[in-house]
């Protein structure tokens, strides 16, 4: 009997150690302010230091709460690591029932989930990416939409690399096939636009969190010639320390990586999620609760380009990184200007 | 295309990348191995891992040589052993169920620990890769095996090392028998609970030092979960490998190699849909599995807690 | 080195001093000990134990010599087992004491009991298949050489005393591919190795081959020459008679006497037994003999390794007969009597039960067709260990009326049924709700009988029905046995004991290497022809012998 109970202790131990992974932590000191702060929650496929999307938009939103006041004007509330479709759900469905102003399901896997559970509280906002579909067609009001044009900073990324490299070869390190692919395509652009015959690798891992696999890529395509790597989701922090390890140009997308890297990361292309988030709460406080698509481009300042300013970056690369922002944002390059 | 696969340069990138890649999963099947061997099954090596890598990171991010990494990493990692011994051993839980018990203790404790102790991501400057002088030179095989780092050369290291520990020493008797027949053992004296407390400790130690080697060695960072379920193939690849070292030594190697050529066909553009080139190693692993399943070495008493009866 | 090593007299030290003495270079000949002959080595005074249900000892005195076979001789339930596990720290007794060289000891463990010099080598082995024999003889050990093994010292140590015994092994060999015999030398070995003084002997012939037996007993002689002291545990009278210095019989738990084996015959052991006369002559009415029951045609299979176990065996046993399988061991008898209760597919042929085709019938299909089967492994094939007496008694019947409605169990009926058997069958047990794996060998037999025989089969198959069980349940058996032939079973009776078979069988089939060598008729044979047959040699045609024959096969 004594050895049930104990080992009862210890399964509960190890749950709540487990526990203490996802938890929902809102600051939830309650201080009596005079305004009610206006409340978001948000569930994540990955941690908030993926240095890649959640990351991006964790960040901003702890941002936005800067810049609106801190905790008495915007409470945050957050489940990471939600991998699981079905694990997600249920966060979802907590956070309506729990009275959140605003729920952010970041991955677009959730899109089911959110317009389920959309449907059950109508009084509730929420928000998802990566989409354009607000659920207009079926009649649901309460949704936003979010997506980032990530094959515009591929464009501008893919400039860069074919500045930098000698051997015209560049390794791209992406994760799941097909889910990085306006980034990976844009980049493939930007490359052959400038150097029509340099050589761009790609390889996927199957997987955003095989940081192995990732680093082992970029080995291989060190080893088969390339001198300039790029890749995405948060497996590639492997792959961040095998370019410095290489002293290999990385170039950076999503979220700002030069901390991984700080001698090898050149540009970052930096989703801003704060103006989404700001307008979407303007708009949740004059009670419209969706309907809106947003995208990140750098015409409207959702993308920025970052250099490293710890390297020496030669001003021609700067430059001719700059042009290419000025023309995807004037229409020169076709494609990425007509939405 | 294809043919470019077949060149010598990239074959020696193949094989160089392999050899590379199965540091982390020798490291950790080998410690299973000893655990199987003395009958217990533990699938918490994953979580075992995050901890052991999350130390050593911190212990090198806080400034402190390499090797005091190492050393955090096997002391944690045999804290974490015996905690799966104490519970699976002494107090007998299902072996099954603590070990995923264990994974996800050892996954969230050390979310938590990076959450508070560091925050963001960060690089450290973990071990390069070395040459080993004069062999590294040889012409192909110097740079497949010779130019690694040093935790590297370890992993390799460890295989006979553990061949020898399992098949030389009295301590090696002791757990093929208590793994086999404990009441045999028991019988002449053998202190089958000790013997498995010792085998947890030391899987754990080398579970320690596979995360160890992602952290400050193939990777130099931490992220959380960043195993992503390596250590429950390192499992996989102990019944592969038939409880032997060497087979653990072949599997490690061949699905280490399958990943390699995977990403070598990608890299080289050779068209074959990367859908199909990510389950190679998979595949690869349930083909072969299939058709080695001998299984004269499984230890009888796997899984199995063990009290004495009257 | 220490020509005599006193490690066993002076009994206070530990293994590893053992060792320093040498214990694993003893020489040939040389005497384990400095005896006094006739001086009590260990005695056992007024011992008690209890299990739920049974007083399994109930004040039992028993004392062994230096030199001595002492011969513990007892039905099956007697408490022989258990008054010998209380000696080597397996049980704790409720009461009694334990004396080493006329000085108090206490023994709590196995490890206690080795310490004491006195090994043990039980009915059911203790060892690790995958190891070697030097592993399992090293196991636990100290070794010379610290952390590192030192086989090769153990090995030779193996190979002096297997000569100076008698006790051939090839010390390298895995023990998975030895057989039962060579097992129990690697136990003998173990105990041996470990300076053991004492030996207990555990019903070690239960499971050996007549030859295995002989070389067994040649092994004990050159023991007690050596002043070993032996306890030798068996209820068969014979080997009693023939190994043993002096015999203590025990009944239901109690000692009923300790007596000089020179004095005694036969029957009176007997009657100091089992408490009245056996008769083992079965006295046989003739029977009409009717339609052929069971009928196999050109079958072969493969063993359990894979080998050509059966090849094209053709049999058939008529109703009210009972057909013989003579042969040693490993001659494909399990295989045989495998394949007709459907637990074993064979590769060619057909097996027919009322000239009906039934190769691919399952095993309960057959059974329900009137098939019985009492198996050679009982413990493992013939019962489910850790269920009920009742359970196991209504084991194929229990998913029919009356053993059950629907899919609920009627427990009243069941336990009614049980208690029933219990008594036509004489199945000693406190309770029917007592695990089977706690009853004695022979009781479990009696269990297994009971079970296939109150079904009234047509045809019964019965491997070595009588090996390892006690006199009274033999003789019960068989008297069973032959009711069901005059009742008109079909019965196929596969046995080594050619007494057994030749008191029984109507017929006798001569099975060597999965071939079946003649079929002859129990009037018209002798043992010494079936002993040759069985050895693969045609007595009609000597010249026809096969080589690789071990000598004295037909005994
Ligand atoms: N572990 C046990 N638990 C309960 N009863 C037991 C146990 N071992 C033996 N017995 C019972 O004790 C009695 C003596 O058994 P045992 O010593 O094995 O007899 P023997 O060896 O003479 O055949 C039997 O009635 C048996 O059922
Ligand atoms: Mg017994």
């Amino acid at each position: 009997m004594l050895r049930r109970i104990s080992l009862l202790t210890l399964v509960l131990l190890f749950l709540l150690a487990a526990c203490g992974r996802s938890d929902r932590d809102a600051d939830a000191n309650t201080e009596g302010t005079n305004e009610e702060p206006f409340r978001v929650a948000i569930v994540l496929p990955s941690s908030t230091t993926d240095i890649a999307w959640s990351q991006s938009m964790f960040d901003s939103l702890k941002d936005v709460q800067a810049s609106m006041g801190g905790e008495e004007a915007l409470r945050i509330a957050f489940s990471e690591g939600m991998f699981r479709v079905t694990d997600a759900s249920a966060a979802i469905r907590d956070y309506a029932s729990e009275g959140f102003d605003l729920v952010i399901a970041h991955g677009a896997q959730y899109g089911n989930s959110v317009f389920e559970v959309a449907s059950d509280f109508p009084e509730t906002s929420f928000a998802w990416g990566t989409s354009s579909d607000t659920g207009a067609e079926r009649g649901i009001t309460n949704v936003f939409a979010y997506g980032a044009a990530a094959n515009e900073g591929g464009y501008v990324n893919g400039v860069v690399a074919s500045m930098l490299t000698q051997s015209e070869i560049v390794g791209v390190i992406g994760p799941v096939a097909g889910d990085a692919k306006l980034y990976i395509d844009g980049f493939i652009r930007g490359v052959t636009g400038v150097k029509p015959d340099a050589q761009v690798n790609v390889t996927y891992t199957g997987s955003f969190s095989d940081t192995s696999l990732a680093a082992e890529a970029a080995h291989v395509h060190i080893q088969a010639g390339a001198d300039v790597l790029t890749g995405s989701a948060q497996q590639v922090v492997g792959a961040i320390g095998v370019a410095s390890e290489n002293g290999i140009p990385w170039l950076g997308t999503q979220s700002d990586q030069i901390s991984l890297g700080p001698e090898v990361v050149v540009t970052n292309q930096v989703y801003d999620w704060a103006n989404v988030i700001d307008d979407m709460i303007a708009k949740i406080s004059a009670d419209e609760f969706g309907g809106t698509a947003y995208t990140l481009t750098f015409e409207n300042g959702g993308l920025r380009l970052e250099f490293n300013e710890a390297i020496d970056i030669p001003d021609d690369v700067k430059d001719a990184a700059r042009a290419a922002i000025e023309d995807i944002k004037s229409g020169a390059v076709e494609q990425f200007s007509d939405e | 295309m294809t043919d470019e696969l077949f060149t010598i340069s990239t074959l020696i990138g193949i094989l160089h990348s392999c050899v590379r890649l199965a540091t982390p999963y020798l490291f950790a099947s080998l410690g299973e191995t000893f655990g199987q061997r003395s009958g217990v099954l533990n699938l918490g090596v994953d979580g075992i891992m995050l901890m052991g890598a999350f130390f050593a990171f911190y212990v090198v991010f806080e400034g402190h040589n390499l090797w005091v990494g190492v050393l955090a990493a096997i002391v944690v990692g045999m804290l974490m052993g015996l905690l799966k011994a104490f519970v699976s051993v002494t107090m007998q839980a299902l072996q099954g169920i603590s070990g995923i018990g264990l994974y996800l203790f050892g996954l969230g404790l050390s979310s938590l620990l990076f959450k508070t102790l560091i925050g963001s991501v960060e690089g450290v400057s973990g071990f390069r890769q070395v040459g080993i002088p004069f062999v590294s030179d040889l012409p192909g095989i110097g740079h497949i095996f010779f130019n690694h780092n040093a935790l590297v050369y370890l992993a390799y290291i460890m295989v006979p090392v553990s061949w020898f520990v399992i098949n030389r020493t009295t301590l090696g008797l002791k757990i093929r028998a208590v793994g086999h027949n404990p009441e045999a053992a028991d019988t002449l004296g053998v202190s089958v609970n000790g013997v498995r407390y010792a085998t947890m400790m030391i899987g754990g130690a080398l579970a320690g030092v596979a995360g160890a080697s992602l952290s400050i060695g193939l990777q130099n960072v931490f992220q959380e979960n960043m195993t992503n379920g390596l250590g429950f193939i390192a499992v996989a690849l102990v019944y592969f490998g038939s409880w032997r070292t060497v087979g653990v030594l072949a599997g490690s190697l061949l699905f280490s190699l399958v990943n390699a050529l995977q990403l070598w066909v990608q890299a080289l553009g050779i068209p074959v849909p990367s859908e199909v080139a990510v389950m190679m190693p998979y595949v690869m692993t349930i083909v072969v599995l299939a058709f080695t399943a001998r299984q004269i070495q499984k230890p009888a008493a796997l899984a199995r807690s063990y009290e004495r009866g009257e | 080195m220490n020509s005599t090593p006193t490690f066993i007299s002076t009994g206070q030290r530990s293994i590893e001093d053992l060792f320093a003495h040498g214990i694993s270079k003893p020489t040939a000949g040389h005497r384990a000990v400095n005896f006094r002959l006739n001086a009590p080595y260990v005695q056992m005074y007024d011992i008690v134990k209890r299990f739920p249900g049974v007083l399994a000892c109930d004040h039992v005195d028993f004392d062994v010599r230096r030199g001595e076979v002492h011969a513990l001789l007892g039905e099956n339930g007697a408490g022989k087992s258990t008054l010998m596990k209380v000696l080597y720290g397996l049980y704790q007794p409720e009461g009694g004491r334990i004396l080493r060289d006329g000085a108090e000891v206490t023994i709590h463990s196995p490890t206690d009991a080795i310490h004491q010099g006195i090994g043990m080598i039980h009915q059911h082995f203790m060892l690790v298949d995958t190891l070697t024999v030097t592993e399992n003889v090293a196991l636990g050990l100290k070794s010379s050489r610290g952390l590192l093994l030192d086989l090769d010292r153990v090995e030779d140590g193996i190979r002096e005393l297997s000569e100076a015994y008698g006790l051939q092994i090839d010390p390298r060999a895995p023990v998975w591919t030895l057989s039962v015999g060579e097992r129990q030398r690697v136990e003998i070995m173990k105990a041996l190795y470990r300076g053991a003084a004492l030996l207990i002997l555990d019903e070690p012939t239960a499971v050996l081959t007549p030859q295995e037996v002989e070389e067994l007993f040649v092994t004990l002689s050159y023991m007690k020459e050596n002043g070993y002291s032996l306890v030798f545990i068996s209820h068969k009278l014979q080997e009693v008679l023939a190994v043993s210095d002096r015999i203590t019989v025990m009944r239901e738990g109690r000692r009923v006497g300790t007596v000089s084996t020179k004095e005694m015959t036969r029957n009176e052991l007997v009657r100091m037994m089992v408490g009245r006369d056996i008769i083992l002559e079965q006295t046989r009415d003739e029977v009409e003999v009717g339609d052929v029951r069971l009928r196999l045609q050109n079958v072969s299979a493969r063993g359990v390794t894979g080998q050509q176990a059966l090849r094209d065996v053709s049999l058939s046993v008529k109703s009210g007969e009972i057909l013989g399988v003579a042969g040693i061991s490993g001659n494909g008898q399990r295989e045989l009597a495998e394949v007709v209760a459907g637990l074993r597919p064979h590769s060619g042929g057909s097996v027919e039960m009322d000239e009906v085709t039934i190769n691919d019938w399952t095993t309960a299909r057959r059974t329900e067709s009137g098939l019985a089967y009492i198996p050679e492994e009982r413990m493992h094939d013939g019962i489910v260990r850790d269920f009920a007496v009742s359970e196991n008694l209504v084991l194929q019947e229990h998913t029919r009326e009356p053993f059950s409605h629907g899919i609920f169990l009627a427990f009243e009926y069941i336990a009614r049924y049980s208690r029933k058997l219990i008594q036509d069958f004489y199945i000693k047990t406190p309770d029917i709700r007592t695990m089977t794996r706690n009853l004695s060998g022979g009781n479990i037999q009696r269990l297994i009988v009971a079970r296939e025989l109150s079904r009234q089969p047509k045809v019964l198959v019965a491997a070595q029905p009588t090996r390892g069980i006690d006199i009274g349940a033999i003789e019960y058996i068989y008297s069973q046995i032959l009711e069901q032939r005059d009742r008109g079973a079909a019965i196929l009776l596969i046995s080594e004991d050619l007494d057994e078979l030749l008191a029984l069988c109507d017929r006798i089939a001569v099975i060597f290497e999965g071939t079946i060598m003649d079929v002859l008729d129990r009037n018209e044979t002798t043992a010494e022809e079936l002993g040759l047959l069985m050895a693969g040699v045609d007595p009609a045609n000597q010249e026809g012998a096969q080589a690789g024959v071990p000598a004295g096969a037909q005994a």
